[in-house]
């Protein structure tokens, strides 16, 4: 949050020198009463005209500015410098690289004044999780400071490459983020990190760390155990596994996706058990084998993305116009959300997305078709109306892939791949375990 | 005990649950008796760079070590409890009440609403802290011995209700979490223990007269802060009953006393109330609160306009004496009428042949006599039982001795004949004298009365029976 010096500027007339600032203990006089306290930063979103100070009770209080006679500074705020103290390096222990791009897991606010700190160190994620000590060498890096709904290609080939130089050296990597987009940067990443041969874990904070109840402090623990020994070569989310300070549970990044605004347990598996269970005593229990133990290529950085590519939702009464404007914006490629297995309107003529497929089939525009549903597969073939989407206008239809994941995929093939057999072909092929074949009944909200 | 020259120095600080909704989300209050339906277990840590660094060391150890079960029933908690959802905004009508508590307490309001969290380790609070505002401040309330200075009126969230506790795990019910509280704390303003005890009803007094508390056992919490010269703040809480407080307060001071007298230091500390008037240790008192904002629920303005709007209540002692003086009614009968939210002047145009006392008798102390003479429980009974009976004493078709018959009849949904209990002439019952001393003479006084009741019981007042036998039987 942005906050502004503090509201009475407006109202009071004094020279810069003296003029109080956030942190300051100050007496605040008006024509009835005087109120001593710190003052407060105001956040600029709230409405004008209030002076806030914190009380010796600790309560805040707002005051009118337009009441205020007079601000007399007692003491002037003094910034308290942290003093760190480097960690000692256990050789018997991995290495764990803790890459941080921003979000709820890693802020850290000074109440007294609201400036947010941006400098987080090895020894910030220690004095977080003093556990971490035990469990491996921690290394921090912090490449970004960003929400994760500002998050784009860009931000992706910069984190895969960050990834990368720390791989060269670490036994596995933590990456924090905020959690809204989190499920992009996995696929992101799964895509862009080809033959990992170490775990490449994000982990991420559903409430903030200034409460004690925040489930930042077990998701970091047990991301750094993943990290430190699950041995895998690919990337996974590991975020609490229900609603209790018991457990998480590692997913594929490609398999993995946001499923409630706040809860703990969010972050669910989608169309696949999750791969393990990891307790914050570093017990690991594994639910899932299906995935590559490590690769015998050595990793191979493909993190170039194209950006012009759509991700669009189908719905009853859609103006086909809104596919339009990407065609005509010359995009180069367009995910459709299809509903269930993979259908979109097709008979009455204002809403029939058929003139416009045809369209970008005719500009060689790749549409591909995922499901809105979420769970289960789209197929090409069912209904006669599927079958003009995949015969007649060449739709991709990308069986169990996630639409998010989906668009990730094909802004990622895009950038490799011009002709539509190819892309086709890379977009049906599961690289990172995006599309699975076999369902078991058991798979279905998990 | 000279109290003054004790350098006795008291000062309370009330908590009182508020009715309706909870305060940040839209669970209703209800302190739900039902079996638990959700249980979650969590753990708790210090959060870094909150307090000093020794604190720090020793709260993260404390949470780490225990393991907090959460349980509750559905019909009264939801994600916001399980601090798996962010707070609603603040609950504006319990927002009003202590506004309208302010305005009876002669308080300065704030112009804007702070909300706050303070940390809190001990899981009493599923995020780990407390949501408080600071609504009012520098008010006071009058009682016999002067005026007691309000310091601070506060709206916070209720805590968690503890059920037990063992060396690895803590449980707590969250049925009580999130409810409306008020926290009203006075200055040290209060003279003597039997004052303490005084100024404490003088606040519920207010409080109940809101018409929006809670009531019932643990709906309302006093504690009490003592100290005496060379002594220090100790704070007292957990009366179960508002007249042991003097008690309580005297042997505090005494334990004080004691301990001054032996030189030893007296720790800042808070103690349990106990049933003997005695107190123990809790734990230490806790310095200055931790308090940071709770950026998740925005600051309120309170404008002039919306204080313009509150309505003051008349407090429950006004309408008492107002009462009293209009019907010529006790003040114990008045306070009941007035508890009970019953519209004497109503009952009275109804009924205006028989006295409000009467009346107000019929509707307070008739059921009381049920329960407590008769073992019968009175709940049954509806309005409509009651104007029953008036309606036919107001119309002179039975006698007021046979209203507790009949209503206790009602209440145990037993069939009753109001004709049975018709009043009879006084004509009528000289003959039934002269025809039983003419069956049976020379019995005593008592014998022929006891024979006359079985037959009138219900019918007439016994003494009016009684006279009327004097006539003839010496």
């Amino acid at each position: 949050m942005e906050f502004c010096e503090s509201t009475f500027l407006y109202t009071l007339s004094l020279p810069d020198s003296i003029m109080p600032k956030p942190g300051d203990t100050v007496k605040i006089t008006t024509a009835k009463e005087t109120f001593e306290g710190i003052l407060m930063p105001r956040p600029d979103l709230l409405t004008p005209g209030i002076t806030v100070i914190k009380l010796n009770s600790g309560y805040n209080l707002g005051i009118e500015s337009k009441k205020i006679t007079s601000v007399d500074v007692i003491e002037p705020y003094a910034a308290k410098t942290p003093v760190k103290t480097a960690s000692a390096q256990d050789p018997r222990l991995p290495t764990v690289a803790v890459i941080s791009t921003g979000g709820t897991i890693v802020s850290k606010i000074d109440y007294y004044s609201g400036a947010v700190s941006a400098d987080y160190t090895a020894e910030d994620f220690i004095e977080m999780c003093p556990e971490l000590k035990g469990i491996a060498n921690i290394r921090a890096k912090k490449i970004m400071g960003i929400m994760s709904e500002d998050m784009d290609f860009s931000v992706y080939e910069q984190l895969a490459a960050a990834i990368a130089d720390e791989l060269k050296t670490a036994d596995g990597i933590v990456v924090t983020q905020g959690t809204d987009t989190m499920h992009f940067t996995t696929a992101a990443m799964s895509f862009a990190l080809q033959h990992l041969n170490k775990p490449v874990i994000f982990t991420a904070a559903q409430r903030s760390i200034d409460r004690g109840s925040s489930d930042a402090f077990m998701n970091l623990i047990c991301a750094v155990h993943a990290a430190a020994k699950f041995k895998v070569g690919m990337v996974a989310t590991c975020m609490h596994g229900d609603s209790e300070d018991d457990a998480c549970i590692l997913i594929r990044g490609t398999k993995v996706r946001k499923m409630h605004t706040s809860r703990r347990d969010a972050f669910r598996p989608m169309n696949e058990n999750p791969l393990a269970k990891i307790w914050p005593d570093g017990k690991i229990e594994h639910l899932n084998t299906q995935y590559a133990k490590s690769h015998e290529k050595p990793l191979e950085l493909k993190n170039q993305f194209e950006p012009k590519v759509a991700l669009v939702l189908v719905y009853p009464g859609m103006d086909p116009g809104s596919i339009e404007y990407f065609v005509k914006k010359g995009f180069k490629g367009i995910v459709l959300a299809a509903t269930a297995l993979g259908h979109v309107p097709t008979f009455n003529p204002q809403s029939s997305l058929m003139q416009v497929l045809d369209k970008a089939a005719k500009k060689k525009i790749p549409v591909v078709i995922a499901s809105q549903t979420l769970y289960g597969a789209v197929h090409p073939f069912v209904y006669t109306n599927l079958r003009k989407l995949s015969v007649e206008r060449k739709c991709i239809f990308v069986h169990d892939m996630l639409p998010e994941v989906a668009y990730i995929k094909l802004a990622w093939v895009l950038a490799r791949a011009q002709e539509y057999a190819v892309i086709k072909h890379m977009m049906q092929t599961s690289i990172a375990g995006e599309i699975s074949e076999r369902h078991q009944p058991g798979e279905f909200l998990i | 005990m000279n109290y003054k020259k004790l350098g006795f120095r008291c000062g309370l600080e009330i908590h009182q649950q508020l009715d309706g909704k909870k305060l940040f989300c839209r669970c209703p209050a209800l302190n739900s008796a039902n079996d638990p339906d959700i249980s979650v277990r969590r753990r708790l840590r210090a959060v870094v760079g909150e307090t000093g660094e020794i604190d720090k060391a020793a709260a993260y150890e404390t949470a780490r070590a225990r393991e907090f079960l959460y349980v509750s029933h559905s019909e009264d908690t939801c994600l916001v409890e399980y601090d798996e959802q962010p707070p609603f905004p603040i609950n504006e009508e319990l927002l009003d009440v202590a506004l309208q508590v302010a305005l009876l307490m002669h308080c300065k309001i704030v112009d804007e609403v702070q909300v706050m969290r303070k940390t809190v380790v001990d899981g009493s609070n599923v995020s780990g802290f407390q949501r408080t505002a600071l609504i009012a401040y520098d008010g006071w309330i009058e009682t016999s011995k002067g005026k007691v200075g309000i310091q601070s009126i506060c709206l916070e969230e209720e805590a968690a209700q503890k059920l037990e506790e063992t060396k690895t795990t803590v449980s707590y019910k969250l049925d009580r979490l999130g409810i409306g509280l008020l926290e009203i704390a006075t200055h040290t303003d209060i003279v003597d223990p039997e004052h303490a005890k005084e100024a404490a009803g003088v606040i519920g007094m207010i409080l109940r007269s809101t018409e929006k508390v809670k009531r019932g056992l643990g709906t309302i919490r006093q504690d009490v802060n003592i100290s005496i010269e060379g002594g220090n703040r100790t704070e007292v809480k957990g009366f179960q009953d508002l007249r042991a407080m003097p008690k309580v307060i005297d042997y505090e001071i005494q334990r004080q006393q004691k301990l001054v007298g032996e030189k030893k230091k007296i720790e800042k500390e808070v103690r349990k109330a106990e049933p003997d008037f005695t107190t123990s240790f809790l734990r230490p008192l806790p310095g200055a609160a931790r308090m940071y904002p709770e950026t998740d629920v925005l600051p309120v303005r309170i404008t002039k306009e919306r204080i313009a709007k509150i309505k003051v209540p008349e407090l429950i002692s006004e309408k008492t004496m107002k009462l009293g003086e209009e019907f010529g009614i006790q003040e114990a009968l008045a306070q009941e009428i007035v508890k009970q939210k019953i519209d004497l002047k109503q009952w009275t145009q109804k009924y205006p042949k028989l006295e409000p006392a009467q009346i107000a008798s019929v509707l307070i102390e008739i059921p009381k006599e049920m329960k407590s003479r008769l073992k019968i429980d009175p709940e049954p009974l509806k309005e409509k039982d009651f104007h029953e009976v008036l309606g036919a004493l107001n119309e002179g078709k039975i006698t007021k001795e046979a209203i507790i018959d009949i209503l206790s009849a009602r209440a145990q949904n037993k069939a009753v004949n109001l004709d049975q209990y018709k009043p009879v002439d006084a004509s009528d019952i000289e003959a039934e004298i002269e025809k039983i001393i003419k069956e049976k003479p020379g019995l005593t006084i008592g014998a022929y009365m006891g024979m006359l009741m079985a037959k009138y019981r219900g019918k007439i007042d016994g003494q009016k029976l009684m006279e009327l036998l004097k006539k003839r039987v010496k």
